[in-house]
């Protein structure tokens, strides 16, 4: 059943959500990808999101990153509705306060690493110096290699660099280690938390991977369209301490 | 049963259609052309040639001041020689009611009780002469038309000096009139010109001419070759006047008629050649961007088993379909087209029936063509996919790999932005795929100099050439040389301002083994109404010694500044001398020579004489001055200026118009294409940076900056080129199309260039701007999936 559990410490949520709902598709063809989700999530939290595929986690991550809108439902980001905001108000809400990390990194690729960062200072408010954030995931070097230069794991943290340097509000990753092996997949994952506690943004993962649930601060079960049940861990594990 | 492949290949082009319709239509535009070029062709030379033999149109032809009878037995007997057909040919003066200026003519003879031997006429209208009638007349159909005439009407000629009223019994047409224009004239008036027919006896009664010819024709035996007979003929017929025989490829009308075919080849070739070149590199940038989005579908195909050849086939297929589109768009354009031109052809050309014949061969040839150039465009980029293994193909392509910018190791990186860096790697990174967007660019931008190039060279004569060659308003031919004291007479004339005499003569011209009749025009030396011009359109001072002749004739003879030219002269005393060519003069109709006037009196051993004079008039007092001119008995000819102006804007200026308008739309099409299908296939190859770029937050109009930016460097790449390859293209095709009658000046103007820029600029935009439209509908979260 779906529960909403807050934090120990109450405070206005960044993220409201109420009754969430997505259909895609008409008549016969309909497919709930939401059916309904209540949810508030909190500055500086770092939330995993796990279920099945198809259970609605990449869906409910794309509303929240201003990606698709939602069929029905409440949608707040700090007082913003999404769900009536137009393509112009969801341009500026994704460049002033989403980062995006991808599965397949989708770096430009005839842009150098730092470039591929440099990029987002050109359009961001208050952008960290591209080094910086490069420093922040461990890749002081290799500054001006091109992605076709660079390992997968490499790829991947100039993409968190990418998509932190804008010093994001929130940061949405999906699968951000599923191209990855264990030990690159660690490197990234600790870049993640890094930022999230330097910067303090809002972090939700998405991943298939149980184990990184003990990284989390709240670990939101998934399934069919709903949330099933939230999970609060107490300690959080650091990312280095993970195998898988 | 349709395969599954198959239904694969109809889904994908679908989705490609867009592209597939520019390809389609580029390769339509070039087939067209190429279709209506050859069937135009295929039409006039089997309609000529079927004339010809169905009327017996002669091979030789001469004319002479007179000669017995007796003299074209001798001919008939010259081994060589099938058959002969003597007959008579005068000039008379017509007065034509409601025609204020003078017309004239040429009456020719017609045997009194049999249809003639050679040059047989086509009856259009009305009756043929009765036998043994008086009075009766047959009259050119071009003539009669420009001049409302309808048999039944009569019209009044001077015959020897004596007016007489003759009755139009038909309408006529012949082999040797299928363009009619007075002999020497550059252009054709059929207002002021037409061709008679009048049985032998009355003419030759009217001329004092019975018993004898000064014209023939005749046909040669089989396997008979033309110069020795032609030889054998002059040196017969000099003791009577003989004006110089000469083949069907110097006789007015068939040069006419095969300067328009020469002209078409050209066309038929050049212009396909192009298009089609830039249908091939269209097709090899769609189907190589399918392939690269298909990788992966390939390596399934094979990993199921398919062949390679199955897989090629199926992509080759798919460069077919679009063939086959184009082919059949172009058959209907080209069938369409060609419906219309030959229509305009009936404005210059008399044949008896003139139909559209389309040229069967023109087809198969044309999907030959095409298949060719989908085979070179495709060939490599399928074969390319289909020796990928199945493994290798089934793994997203790894990034590509880039570098910096040649640009930005000169040192200026810094200043660059990031969407500009992307767009300058990118098209370094695969110089072969720019430097084929940047040749179809340029080859589109080339085409669309050549329309407008025709269209400027047509004003250029109009307007200024026109103007500042012939300043006369007015040109008069006498009958026969006559001494100057007509000139006084002439200057007395109500309204002439300005009266300018001149000399001319029948000659011919030899260099080598090259040689042309024509009339050498003597003018004064200083001439203000008739001038000959240089290339830089700078008056020639005709020297006191010395020959000026069209630049196109020197060409045709081969002959160079300072070369000898031998004159023969083909009348009066029939000298021949040896002649310095001393200039070369730019005009733009027919074959001219230029002398001082005091010079060709010299060389023809008479003295002081002219055969007539150009005119400047008192415009208020034109109608005054030509009804006065109809007066005098002797005059041949008269040629006005603001007529023969006119008759060029309707006839060659409208027709060169036609083809102007149907180059252009043409060009454009192209221009089009090539714009709309590379701006596509940046947007296919680049949607999931593009799709990335704007979920980290770029707006639209960003993105679309990253894309646009392309595309403009790649066009302000091409551009230059295009208008450099356009020039080229011009002097070419105008080279090509100048002709012995005809030629159009090359006149490359800043608007034409504008024009073309701005073309290729309109089409950047409107491409753009569809595919900004297509930016919007960017699949977002599809970009964030794994590669396709």
């Amino acid at each position: 059943m779906t529960e909403t559990i807050a934090p120990a410490e109450p405070a206005t949520p960044v993220f409201r959500v109420r009754g969430l709902t997505k259909v895609y598709g008409l008549g016969t063809a309909e497919v709930h990808a939401l059916a309904g989700v209540d949810l508030d999530l909190y500055a500086g939290e770092l939330i995993v999101l796990l279920g099945p595929s198809g259970s609605g986690k990449t869906t409910l991550l794309n509303n929240l990153g201003g990606l698709d809108v939602p069929t029905a439902g409440e949608l707040l980001y700090k007082g913003l509705d999404l769900t009536v905001a137009d393509e112009s108000e969801l341009t500026r809400f994704r460049r002033d306060t989403v980062g995006f990390i991808f599965q397949f990194y989708n770096l430009i690729p005839s842009l150098t690493a730092r470039e591929n960062v440099g990029l987002i200072t050109e359009i961001a408010a208050d952008p960290l110096p591209p080094e910086t954030a490069l420093q922040m995931v461990n890749l002081g070097e290799r500054l001006d290699h091109f992605p076709a230069q660079l390992s997968g794991g490499e790829q991947q943290r100039v993409a968190i660099a990418r998509a932190i340097a804008k010093r994001p509000q929130v940061l949405l990753c999906d699968e951000p280690t599923g191209a990855l092996d264990v030990r690159t997949g660690i490197v990234v994952l600790e870049a993640i938390q890094r930022v999230n506690q330097e910067l303090g943004s809002l972090t939700v993962i998405i991943t298939h991977n149980a184990v990184m649930a003990d990284m989390a601060d709240r670990v939101v079960y998934f399934s069919d369209g709903r949330v099933h049940h939230v999970q609060v861990n107490t300690t959080r594990a650091p990312a280095s301490s993970l195998r898988w | 049963m349709i395969s599954h492949l198959d239904r694969k290949l109809w889904r994908d082009l679908s989705r490609l259609r867009g592209q597939a319709v520019a390809v389609a239509l580029v390769m339509a535009c070039g087939l067209a052309m190429m279709i209506m070029a050859r069937s135009l062709i295929f039409s006039l030379e089997s309609t000529r040639q079927e004339y010809y033999e169905a009327n017996r149109f002669a091979d030789v032809f001469v004319q002479l001041k007179r000669a017995p009878n007796s003299v074209a037995t001798r001919i008939a007997e010259l081994p060589g020689v099938a058959t002969v057909q003597p007959g008579l040919s005068v000039l008379v003066t017509l007065d034509l009611q409601g025609l204020d200026e003078p017309a004239s003519g040429s009456v020719r003879s017609l045997p009194d009780f049999e249809p003639p031997q050679l040059n047989r006429l086509f009856l259009r209208s009305g009756r043929w002469l009765s036998p043994g009638s008086r009075g009766e007349v047959l009259v050119s159909e071009a003539f009669a038309e420009a001049n409302s005439l309808v048999p039944g009407d009569r019209i009044a000629m001077l015959l020897n000096g004596k007016r007489q009223q003759l009755q139009i019994a038909g309408l006529v047409l012949s082999p040797e009139i299928i363009f009619e224009s007075r002999p020497g004239a550059a252009l054709p008036d059929n207002r002021t010109y037409g061709t008679f027919w009048m049985p032998y006896k009355e003419l030759a009664r009217a001329f004092d001419l019975d018993g004898g010819f000064n014209q023939l024709a005749l046909t040669l035996a089989p396997g008979a070759a033309e110069r020795p007979v032609i030889s054998e003929i002059d040196h017969l017929l000099t003791p009577y006047g003989g004006r110089g025989a000469f083949g069907r490829a110097d006789h007015p009308s068939h040069i006419r008629v095969s300067d328009e075919i020469r002209v078409l080849e050209t066309i038929s070739v050049g212009f396909p050649l192009v298009f089609l070149s830039v249908a091939a590199f269209m097709i090899n940038a769609v189907l190589s961007r399918l392939l690269a989005l298909q990788r992966e579908q390939i390596a399934i195909l094979k990993a199921f088993g398919f062949t390679n050849r199955q897989i090629v086939v199926h992509y080759l297929k798919f460069a077919f379909v679009m063939v086959t589109g184009g082919t059949m768009l172009g058959a209907i354009g080209g069938v369409f087209l060609g419906h219309r031109l030959v229509l305009m052809y009936h404005r210059f050309f008399r044949f008896p029936e003139l139909a559209f014949h389309p040229n069967r061969t023109a087809f198969p040839l044309a999907l030959l063509v095409c298949i060719a150039a989908a085979f070179i465009g495709v060939f490599g980029a399928v074969r390319r996919a289909a020796k990928l293994p199945p493994a290798e193909a089934m793994r997203p392509e790894p990034p590509a790999n880039y570098r910096p910018a040649l640009i930005e190791r000169t040192g200026i990186g810094h200043f660059l932005s990031h969407t500009f860096r992307i767009a300058v790697r990118n098209i370094e990174r695969r110089p072969a795929q720019a430097l084929f967007t940047v040749a179809g660019l340029a080859l589109a931008t080339g085409i669309l100099i050549v329309p407008n190039c025709f269209r400027d060279g047509v004003a250029e004569i109009l307007d200024f050439q026109w103007d500042i060659i012939q300043r006369q308003d007015v040109g008069v031919g006498l009958v026969e040389p006559s001494s100057v004291q007509v000139q006084h007479l002439l200057q007395h004339l109500p309204g002439a301002v300005r009266v300018e005499p001149f000399r001319q003569a029948f000659v011919r011209i030899s260099y080598g083994r090259q040689r042309r009749q024509l009339g050498i025009q003597g003018l004064p030396a200083n001439s203000l109404h008739n001038r000959v011009l240089d290339e830089h359109s700078h008056p020639i001072q005709l020297p006191a010694q010395g020959l000026v002749v069209s630049a196109k004739l020197a060409d045709v003879l081969g002959a160079h500044l300072g070369d000898l030219l031998t004159v023969e002269v083909l009348e009066g005393k029939r000298l021949t001398q040896t002649v310095p060519l001393v200039g070369l003069a730019e005009d733009f109709a027919g074959m001219a020579a230029y002398m001082d006037m005091h010079a060709v009196n010299r060389l023809l051993g008479e003295g002081d004489v002219i055969t007539g004079a150009n005119f400047r008039i008192d415009p208020a007092r034109r109608g005054e001055f030509l009804r006065a001119l109809k007066q005098i008995p002797r005059i041949n000819w008269v040629a006005i200026k603001e007529s023969l102006r006119e008759n060029f804007r309707q006839t060659t200026a409208a027709s060169i118009g036609l083809i102007q308008i149907i180059y252009m739309v043409f060009a454009i099409v192209v221009a089009f294409g090539v714009v709309y299908n590379n701006a596509r296939i940046s947007l296919a190859e680049r949607a999931r940076e593009l799709a990335t770029l704007r979920v980290i937050g770029f707006s639209r109009r960003e993105v679309g900056t990253v894309l646009v930016t392309e595309l403009v460097i790649l066009a302000l790449l091409a551009v230059p080129f295009g208008l450099l390859i356009g020039t080229g293209f011009a002097k070419a095709i105008l080279r090509a199309v100048n002709t012995e009658t005809v030629r159009l000046p090359l006149i490359l103007t800043t608007s034409n260039y504008s024009f073309a820029v701005l073309v290729v600029a309109v089409a950047s935009t409107v491409s753009a701007l569809v595919v900004l439209r297509m930016l919007n509908h960017l699949d977002l979260i599809g970009a964030l999936k794994a590669p396709e």
